[in-house]
């Protein structure tokens, strides 16, 4: 957001700028440029200056014809920036400060995937694993891993330019960067780095939240929460999860480390003008929790040796997977005031295929209102309901009316056994 | 006589800056700044083009730090075929390279404002032209009512970021001229920001041969020495315009 400025404070900015390029400091009159006081790239470097300190976007550019590039120039120009604009962006258009102006819409969004794609029996092979485990156990065909010049990094990447690109909001545009990955370890962590490799402005914010496969419907809370701060802000939310590298190693067992793929998806987040983008889904109320019953079904730690352990008792955890989902889906109903029979998709946490079919009968929802991303990409983590989600989107934009905005519930469980929900409409 | 590949051709003030490159062992090459026999910049209708073989004879040089890469010559003469633009980055890659920013120039880079370009100290860096491998870029555009200034953000394989290089490769430099004089007669039709960051910067991160050499300025008053982007690859297309 832009400080306010009062002339002699514009003034001790412009000074402070060029000052950093020129000593002794000239009058506030003289043409830096005209004179030979600042060349090209120094006076460029000049406005960049301005611009970080006053956060004024596209400071002095272009340059106006016919004014003197001098300190008391740029201090004018400091002042006039703050002026309102009658002639702004219609994404960022004036808002009202009801309830439905903080509505959070969901402008773009974009998955990416690993490039190598291994079936169900090579896994087998590859893991040891009995015959037909993933396909006929998991209902797994196949899995999506990163290649070696994949990782989280690269597919975040990947999945935001989709997203952005979609939503035409360039990256200089956005205010927080909210991110989760369980598979990338160490600092800078991975906003920090993502941060830098999108070019994102200095004064972008960047947050790491965890979570793990509920990481990504905590990231949209959060998101949602800091676009309240600022009313004409933009987000950006990413998750990424690179698996294969993380559990190749040999105390992860075969059965366990087989499920899962590498991938990223992405959402560009905008607080919703009112009426001006119909059939833009907008996030609604959230649920979350932590259920510590069935916090034992699955563990995974860094061992002291820096080896990864885990803890895995798969039935257990099918099993409480499919019994939090659907108190999940239950609360979402009852938050909603909508049946689930009226829910267009469902965009799901998905251990495995397997797990979603009994899902589906003991909910009673049809598989079909589910975009089933682990058949063909494996477990993704926290990825798997988000690349649910754009398949979901998606196929509404493709197909549906723009009339109507769909219903969506969104649902995920993770180790400890946190659990996340939120319904888009 | 010695003889180089030139791999560098920048724009410095009213002239040339040229560097080539030279076989340093059987698979490694390094840079060489060619000095024209007046002056340290060779006129603007210099002949010869990026990837050209030339051959010259060395004089004697005093090098001024970090510019150890000046080697005086009496000119130069074309003397062989042109490698591929692939072929060229192939062989840069085997010279001077960084993945990291400290490892450009052997020393620590500096910026005065955030966002800003950095520099580096006169007499703590090595040398004065490195490249690197991008993992992301973007381009700013400032415009003057008398030219415009073409500025590149890059972002390295150790995920650090130089902001605001100013672009002084002559083939970037004409293509923005070129796209200029297109907007002016579209009369300001097409959006100047998009096409970069979205078209041009798209061909770029696709293009398997994506690579920068990053040079230094001769050292100001205040021994700074700027960084500039000397060269980036893929070099523009010119069909890169037809969408204009």
């Amino acid at each position: 957001m832009s400080l306010a400025f009062d002339l002699e404070t514009a003034l001790a900015t412009a000074r402070a700028c060029v000052g950093s390029k020129l000593s002794p400091l000239p009058k506030d009159g003289v043409d830096l440029v005209e004179t030979g006081a600042l060349d090209s790239m120094a006076w460029v470097d000049t406005l960049i200056g301005i611009e970080s300190a006053t956060d004024i976007r596209d400071f002095g550019n272009p340059w106006p014809e016919n004014r003197p590039k001098s300190i008391r120039t740029l201090a004018d120009m400091i002042r006039e920036a703050q002026k309102p604009c009658p002639d702004e962006k219609p994404w960022v258009g004036a808002r009202q400060q009801d309830d439905s102006a903080r509505d959070t819409a969901v402008g773009g969004w974009g998955y990416a995937l690993g490039s190598l794609v291994v079936d169900a029996e090579q896994i087998d092979r590859n893991l040891a694993l009995p015959m037909h485990k993933i396909r006929d156990g998991a209902g797994i065909h196949s899995v999506c891993l990163a290649s070696d010049t994949e990782d989280e990094l690269a597919l975040g990447q990947r999945a935001a330019e989709i997203a952005l690109e979609m939503t035409e909001i360039p990256v200089d545009q956005i205010d927080f960067l909210v991110t989760t990955s369980a598979t990338f370890l160490g600092f800078p962590s991975f906003a920090a780095s993502l941060h830098s490799r999108l070019l994102l402005r200095d004064t972008t914010a960047a947050l790491d939240v965890g979570g793990a496969c509920a990481g990504l419907i905590y990231s949209l809370a959060v998101a949602k929460s800091l676009l309240r701060t600022r009313p004409q802000g933009v987000a950006l939310v990413v998750a990424a999860e690179v698996h294969s590298r993380r559990f190749d190693a040999p105390q992860v067992p075969g059965e366990f480390r087989g499920l899962f793929g590498d991938g990223a998806c992405a959402f560009v987040l905008t607080n919703a003008a009112t009426d001006a983008q119909i059939g833009c889904v907008r996030l609604q109320e959230f649920v979350w929790g932590c259920s510590g019953t069935f916090a034992s079904s699955l563990g995974v730690k860094i061992s002291e040796n820096a080896g990864l352990n885990v803890q895995f008792k798969g039935e257990q955890l099918a099993y409480a997977a499919i019994t939090e989902l659907e108190r999940i889906i239950a609360t979402l109903e009852n938050l909603s005031a909508r049946p689930r029979s009226e829910v267009d998709y469902f965009a799901l946490h998905q251990p495995n295929p397997r797990v979603v079919e009994v899902l589906t009968e003991k909910a009673k929802i049809p598989l079909e209102r589910i975009p089933l991303v682990s058949k063909a990409c494996g477990n993704l983590g926290s990825v798997t309901c988000g690349a649910s989600l754009c398949q979901a989107l998606t196929s509404f934009r493709m197909g549906g009316s723009q009339l109507r905005k769909p219903l969506i519930f969104m649902a995920a469980v993770a180790p400890g056994l946190l659990w996340g929900g939120v319904f888009l409409n | 006589m010695r003889e180089l590949i030139l791999s560098d051709i920048t724009e410095m003030g009213s002239g040339l800056c040229v560097i080539g490159i030279e076989a340093a062992t059987e698979n490694l090459f390094r840079s060489v700044r060619p000095i024209p026999p007046q002056g340290f910049a060779w006129d603007r209708a210099f002949p010869h083009k990026r990837g050209s073989e030339v051959r010259f004879t060395s004089r004697p040089t005093s090098v001024c730090p970090p510019h150890t890469e000046d080697q005086n010559t009496d000119g130069l003469e074309a003397s062989g075929t042109c490698p591929s633009e692939v072929e060229l980055v192939n062989m840069l890659q085997r010279a001077e390279v960084s993945t990291e920013l400290e490892g450009l120039f052997g020393c620590e880079l500096h910026v005065d404002t955030k966002g800003g370009n950095a520099w580096v100290d006169s007499s703590q860096a090595s040398s004065s032209i490195c490249g690197c491998l991008y993992r992301n870029l973007r381009f700013l555009v400032f415009q003057d009512p008398n030219r415009i200034t073409l500025r590149a953000r890059l972002v390295l394989v150790s995920g650090e970021t130089l902001n605001s290089l100013p672009v002084v490769d002559r083939e970037w430099r004409r293509f923005m001229d070129e796209v200029m004089e297109r907007l002016t007669r579209s009369g300001g039709h097409f959006d100047l920001d998009r096409y970069l960051n979205r078209f041009i910067r798209n061909k770029l991160l696709q293009a398997l041969h994506g690579f920068a050499r990053i040079g230094l300025a001769r050292p100001d008053n205040g021994h700074k020495c700027w960084l500039m982007l000397d060269s980036l690859f893929p070099q523009p297309d010119v069909s890169w315009l037809d969408v204009l």
